[in-house]
């Protein structure tokens, strides 16, 4: 008896000590922290093909940055002073046609015209800095309604027909970039990886045999609220106040804005998304969240308008809410309050 | 040394079986071998219970631009300080547990995440690109935040 439970006991010992090679790189790119997990290829390989991502990161975190001197910033200088067409990158082009689509299909909550009013709000700097914001400076933008819109795409180029508009993509390139490693990284004859830019996951392959599992962040403790498994092609987003924000005279200003009101959106602690395999999943991963993150009530909504598999949203009182979907996905490692089921 | 403890843990928790076993001899159907295998599954998850299902971590690693600076024993009092390009981070680690306890940065957010314990809790400082994690079975491979 004794030396059977031995044996299964040693095995299970062993069999954790025998997993092929894997490469854990960490790079901050995109003002945040991109993690890149590389399973079953060798070291050197895994290696290469995380070098080859983050120089792609790099290229892209220059090109599409919303305040230092990129593409992105020349096109926005040449909107504000009403030079156009913009001739701009088949790349650029390519981001705002399906930023301006989604932006479309989030009913404008999803808005990457309001740089203008991200700058306002102080978040347009490195670091952050707390601002106050007079209510007539908001309503000078907002009286303007920059919104995607705007934008015209010719032969000739980018037009916007409204000069408030300043884009900034800092709710989509990360997304982006999501997509983009995942096929460096099959191109580079990887299998198994997982990539993580500032909380935005998506799976290529399997951990060791299983699914890659991912812990969803309590909005407001240190550790994980809940975990799931991300297969193969699967993306994960998460929106939240508690990761670029600040407080001021108690009240709490996060970088998402309520493009109905110009203010910080005040509804939500975090909103996930799950999304299943498809050509832009990373991108759908970091643009779904924000519309169920600025509107929670509206969750099954813009969740079904935008294509998320899953989804869970921490309102501002700390209650959950949450689709069948994710429910039967989803185990929790923190007690949850208020849980609310929907369809 | 972990194997030797549960390997006497479940010496005692037999003993302790036996005798009650002994009390209740009305029970019956259960053989030595069921009772051995009871004592067995008992006295693993009394040892290893802090661990596997509270997630107390052990170790953490710290990075700075994603550079592993170290792994660290969280059962010491230390303080690490960690260079970055705004300046000295300074990580302290006591009794189990592990905060920022000074930085650079402008807002000192990585200072209000407080005191981390449990395995896969992440401390971040993106201003000076520190990071602190918890190692051990956190039950999860990636944290989406």
């Amino acid at each position: 008896m004794m030396n059977r439970w031995g044996w299964i006991f040693s095995l299970g010992l062993l069999c954790s000590a025998c997993q092929a090679p894997s490469t854990h790189t960490e790079a901050y790119v995109f003002g945040t922290l991109v993690e890149i997990q590389i399973d079953d290829a060798p070291t050197a390989q895994g290696q290469r093909a995380s070098n080859a991502v983050l120089a792609r990161y790099q290229a892209l975190h220059r090109q599409l940055h919303a305040w230092q001197p990129s593409e992105l910033t020349a096109l926005n200088q040449a909107i504000s002073a009403g030079q156009q067409p913009f001739k701009a990158s088949p790349l650029l082009r390519q981001v705002l046609v399906h930023a301006q689509q989604l932006s479309l299909q989030s009913n404008g909550l999803f808005n990457p015209a309001l740089g203008r009013l991200i700058a306002l709000w102080g978040f347009h700097q490195t670091p952050y800095q707390a601002t106050i914001v007079a209510p007539e400076a908001v309503q000078a933008v907002m009286s303007q309604q920059p919104s995607m819109r705007a934008l015209q795409f010719s032969p000739a180029g980018i037009t916007s027909n409204n000069t408030a508009v300043q884009l900034d993509l800092g709710g989509y390139a990360k997304g982006f970039a999501l997509d983009e490693g995942r096929a460096i990284l099959q191109s580079m004859g990887i299998q198994h990886a997982l990539i993580n830019i500032g909380g935005n996951v998506i799976a290529l392959g399997r951990h060791h045999g299983r699914p890659w599992r991912v812990g969803i962040q309590h909005p407001r403790q240190a550790g994980a609220l809940a975990a799931l498994d991300l297969p193969d092609g699967w993306a994960i987003g998460t929106s939240g106040d508690y990761q670029r924000f600040y407080l001021q005279d108690g009240k709490r200003y996060c970088h998402i804005l309520d493009p109905n009101t110009g203010y910080p959106a005040q509804r939500s602690q975090s909103a996930t998304v799950l999304i299943a395999p498809q050509p832009h999943a990373g991108v759908l991963s970091d643009v779904a969240s924000k519309p169920l993150f600025i509107a929670p009530k509206h969750a099954a909504l813009f969740a079904q308008q935008l294509g998320v598999a899953a989804w869970m949203i921490v309102d501002a009182q700390g209650h959950l809410s949450l689709n069948q979907a994710m429910q039967a996905r989803i185990t929790w490692l923190t007690a949850v309050r208020g849980q609310r089921v929907l369809p | 040394m972990a194997d030797r403890g549960a390997w006497s843990a479940c010496f005692t928790m037999m003993q302790w079986l036996a005798r009650l076993k002994r009390g209740f001899q009305h029970i019956d159907g259960l053989l030595v071998g069921d009772w051995l295998t009871i004592a067995l599954c008992l006295g693993l998850i009394l040892l290893y219970w802090p661990e596997a299902s509270l997630g107390q971590a052990k170790k953490c690693q710290i990075r700075q631009g994603g550079q592993v600076i170290g792994v660290y024993d969280l059962d010491q009092r230390r303080r690490i300080s960690v260079k970055g390009p705004l300046g000295v981070s300074v990580v302290q680690i006591q009794q189990g547990k592990v905060r920022f306890s000074q930085a650079p940065c402008h807002n000192q957010y990585c200072l209000q995440q407080g005191w981390l314990s449990h395995a896969g809790e992440v401390a971040l400082c993106l201003p000076n690109q520190v990071s602190i994690i918890l190692l051990g079975e956190r039950g999860f491979d990636s944290l989406a935040y």
